[in-house]
């Protein structure tokens, strides 16, 4: 009956939807797919998802600089690799006998993207840079102990520091602040901590075509020193959304899914149990510790600590919380890396002798009770976690179950991740999950961590009755240039804290990586801020 | 009329600088310390004298009242200060992201129309009959089931297995068609529903009676007197939709990696990025209120009663 107008109005409205499509379209300066797909049909390319656009590109910087970016752009003096220093633009260095001077060995066939050559004089320029912009990079040991930096010719860089510190090199060796932009690449007055001109380093990549928040494409630097890289592009896709970045990847959209906390554990498994792609998890690179304080004169009873410790079955929870994608951990530290290889007989799970433990510590379970009780005081504690970590969240209800079966009340309490590090920087929780920084940072930045105030460690550590002998064993090792020593100082800390059972380990994190069949030659980065794409090809 | 109208103009001043007030004090009385989020986004350790030198940047050491008073004249010169993140102006950095969203809303709206008024204009006409029952289910379900999951399930079965569409980013219409079906949904669910709902009741109105006995075609009823006045709160239920528009476009841009406003407001949330924040909840209530006077100011044109009513009242 009103077929004929109904459809007017309809053919009416759709063609005002397709102007309005095809004019927004217009609008938006399309640099998809198909115009740079043309001419380049037999290009290499592996496209990746990253959840945020790559940044200013700011060597010297964090946020929102992505490591992703920096790291293929820019070159360290030094790298890391499987536990040791390797040369990098540096080929060679040597410390004086007393610790403090560097002296290093530049490159001399290195050029920056622009064809310009890279230089001591420029290894000074962009040190100083970053030492003008001291107050953020104090977080980097060797930073604030810079006294001096001087080029001696063209090849030949010197660091002067003014106390012996040996991780230096390892300092050295991360992502950011610390690597090298090209003369171009400085802004006009030189203050690198207010942006770029333009990104221009002496890594294997290049910038080609960046389009804001949505895509970026790199490809090999034409000047590069070392060995090409084996794909023709990169393209980094910005894809904010974890499901979607999944959805893209079965899509065939993506090749390679890397990155911590890219997609959950579940899509991980989902991904591996398609049988259609490659999953692979790396060695562990870190570890989930949580950390009792001592200071609660509860947790100051060693019992009490060594009861909690044996009282939670960790390979059930790296089963059920981490899908097994998480490796139980017997050690603070993993013992891949430099100095943590201890020998202490981990703590196994036995309810029994945490139960007895309680019971010694005078910490009794009356009948018709699930809390223990001493002096008329329920043995209540208090964990702290980052409310938006899903798996911080899972970890927490498991050690509350895992903990009332040995009669002890864990209240947890989820906060917002910046009042997580206000609480924690105050000393104001009993028990708080503390991960370590993996490679290059540590074993230093863990052994920094219980020396110094702030970082939740140090003061949770405060009523051991070998704490000061730890810190001076700690400082000893920073300081020392004998390797054997160091190795003695910090193996000597690693098992005395491992005893104390006030840092418990839970377990070891793993990278992740899922690639499409056609990638290969994926190897896991040992630097834990480094992405596999350097050196990966495809079919 | 004209009194009716400058009342409703001017009510919108005191309606923003409320909100205005309103925002400065939630976001400073949250437990959240900005120069602390920016840092811990950048991975650096929060040591004092860092911490200081951020908050001193961000002007977050200075008393609230004059940060307040600052906000507010800079707000007037539709200045929201740079982006704690980017260092960019803010305002700049949204300019650029407007067209994808202002793209998306409009296109999600005008997919709700299309789709909205015959089929509550069928569903109307065949109460309880097997169309209206289709068309009532569809709505229901449009209308409750969230919109993320909407998108998750167009882009596994359309992107995925069909392989018909891509499954994000902007560019080309392809990638315009599943986002915008995503924020339309609820919309289409809430317009055909409310079209059923006045179609019907007009349709009991006296002069449907006797332009029937008059001998009127029924179509030409339907479509000259019925339509014309039941889509009357379709216009009024626009304009107060558009402030959800916004927020469903959050979501649609988040899980579509549509590069919109949307998106960029995410993550300003994510790193406590108070200037954006600001700049965007500000400009959220003005699309509110003045789509909603738009709203009314359409509605009178078309039904001038309204304006002598606000008048007496």
């Amino acid at each position: 009956m009103f077929a004929s107008r109904g459809k007017r109005l309809l053919q009416g409205l759709l063609v005002l939807l397709a102007i309005s499509m095809v004019a927004a379209g217009c609008s938006t300066n399309n640099t998809g797919n198909s115009s740079d797909a043309a001419g380049e049909q037999n290009a290499k390319t592996i496209t990746m998802a990253w959840p945020r656009d790559i940044g200013p590109m700011n060597p010297h910087l964090y946020n929102p600089s992505q490591l992703l970016a920096q790291s293929m752009i820019y070159e360290p003096l030094v790298s890391y690799k499987d536990g040791k220093i390797v040369p990098t633009l540096a080929e060679s260095w040597t410390l004086s006998p007393e610790g403090k001077v560097y002296t290093f060995k530049i490159r001399s066939n290195v050029k920056f993207s622009d064809g310009t050559a890279f230089t001591a004089q420029l290894v000074k320029r962009n040190m100083d840079a970053v030492l003008n912009n001291m107050k953020m990079h104090t977080w980097l040991g060797v930073i604030p102990l810079i006294e001096k930096t001087e080029a001696l010719d063209d090849t030949t860089f010197q660091l002067t520091l003014k106390e012996p510190y040996y991780p230096a090199l390892y300092d050295l060796a991360v992502v950011r602040p610390v690597r090298f932009l090209g003369e171009a690449g400085f802004p006009e007055d030189g203050d690198t901590s207010k942006g770029v001109a333009s990104p221009i380093g002496t890594g294997p990549w290049v910038l080609s075509t960046y389009k804001k928040d949505e895509s970026a494409t790199f490809t090999p630097n034409p000047y590069y020193w070392g060995e090409k890289p084996k794909v023709d592009k990169v393209v980094v896709k910005v894809i904010p959304d974890a499901e979607t970045r999944v959805l893209s990847f079965e899509k065939g959209d993506l090749d390679l899914i890397y990155g911590e906390g890219l997609i959950s554990y579940d899509a991980y498994k989902q991904l591996e149990s398609a049988g259609k792609y490659v999953t692979k998890l790396s060695d562990p690179i870190a570890t989930r510790n949580l950390v009792l304080n001592t200071m609660n004169g509860k947790l100051a009873d060693l019992k009490v600590r060594q009861a909690l410790s044996m009282g939670f079955d960790k390979e059930a929870m790296v089963e059920g919380v981490m899908l097994g994608l998480e490796e139980k951990a017997d050690y603070i530290l993993p013992p891949n890396l430099p100095y943590a290889n201890i020998k202490v007989s981990p703590v196994k799970y036995d309810v029994e002798q945490a139960n007895s433990l309680l019971d010694e510590a005078g910490w009794k379970l009356a009948s018709g009770t699930n809390v223990r009780e001493k002096d008329g005081e329920p043995l209540e504690l208090e964990l702290i976690y980052d409310k938006a970590d899903l798996t911080q969240k899972a970890m927490a209800e498991t050690l509350q179950a895992e903990w009332s079966a040995i009669g002890v009340n864990l209240k947890i309490t989820g906060v917002e991740l910046t009042v997580y590090i206000q609480r924690r920087k105050a000393n104001e929780f009993d028990i708080n999950f503390y991960s370590t920084f993996g490679a290059p940072y540590d074993p230093h930045s863990f052994m920094t961590a219980v020396v110094q105030q702030g970082f939740g460690v140090s003061d949770t550590l405060a009523a051991l009755p070998m704490k000061a002998e730890i810190d001076k064993k700690i400082k000893e090792g920073m300081a020392t240039t004998d390797d054997q020593a160091r190795t003695e100082l910090f193996g000597s800390v690693l098992t005395t804290l491992q005893e104390q059972s006030s840092i418990l380990p839970i377990s070891y994190i793993k990278q992740i990586a899922v690639y499409q069949k056609d990638v290969t030659d994926f190897n896991f980065p040992s630097n834990r801020d480094e992405y596999p794409l350097y050196g990966m090809d495809k079919k | 009329m004209g009194v009716y109208i400058g009342k409703r103009v001017l009510s919108i001043i005191p309606i923003i600088l409320f909100s205005s007030f309103l925002m400065f004090v939630m976001i400073r009385v949250g437990p959240v310390d900005p120069a602390e989020a920016y840092l811990a986004a950048a991975h650096i350790h929060p040591d004092d004298e860092v911490l200081a030198a951020k908050r001193h940047e961000f002007g977050l050491d200075q008393p609230l009242l004059a940060q307040y008073v600052q906000s507010v004249t800079r707000l007037l010169r539709l200045d929201f200060g740079n982006s704690y993140i980017s260092n960019m102006p803010v305002w700049e950095e949204v300019a650029q992201k407007l067209p994808a969203t202002i793209q998306l809303a409009s296109a999600s709206i005008l997919l709700a129309l299309v789709v909205s008024i015959p089929l509550g204009v069928l569903s109307a006409i065949y109460k309880n009959r097997l169309v209206d029952h289709v068309i009532r289910g569809f709505a229901y379900i449009g209308a409750c089931v969230p919109v993320f999951w909407i998108g998750y399930l167009l882009m596994f079965f359309i992107s995925v297995k069909l392989e018909w569409l891509p499954v994000e980013g902007r560019g080309s219409l392809q990638h315009l068609i599943l986002p915008s079906i995503t924020l339309a949904l609820w919309l289409i669910a809430i317009y055909t529903r409310l079209l059923r709902t006045t179609v019907l009741e007009e349709l009991k109105e006296a002069y449907v009676r006797y332009a029937r006995a008059r001998g009127i075609k029924e179509r030409v009823i339907l479509y000259k007197y019925v339509l014309r006045i039941a889509i009357a709160p379709l216009i009024t239920g626009l304009g107060m939709n558009l402030g959800k528009l916004l927020t469903g476009a959050i979501i649609v841009e988040q899980v579509f990696s549509w590069p919109g406003f949307g998106r960029y407001f995410i993550e300003a949330i994510v790193n406590r990025d108070i200037p954006v924040i600001q700049c965007y909840v500000m400009l959220s209530v003005c699309v509110i209120v003045t789509s909603n006077l738009a709203a009314d100011l359409l509605q009178l044109f078309l039904d001038p009663r309204i304006a002598r009513k606000g008048r007496a009242s």
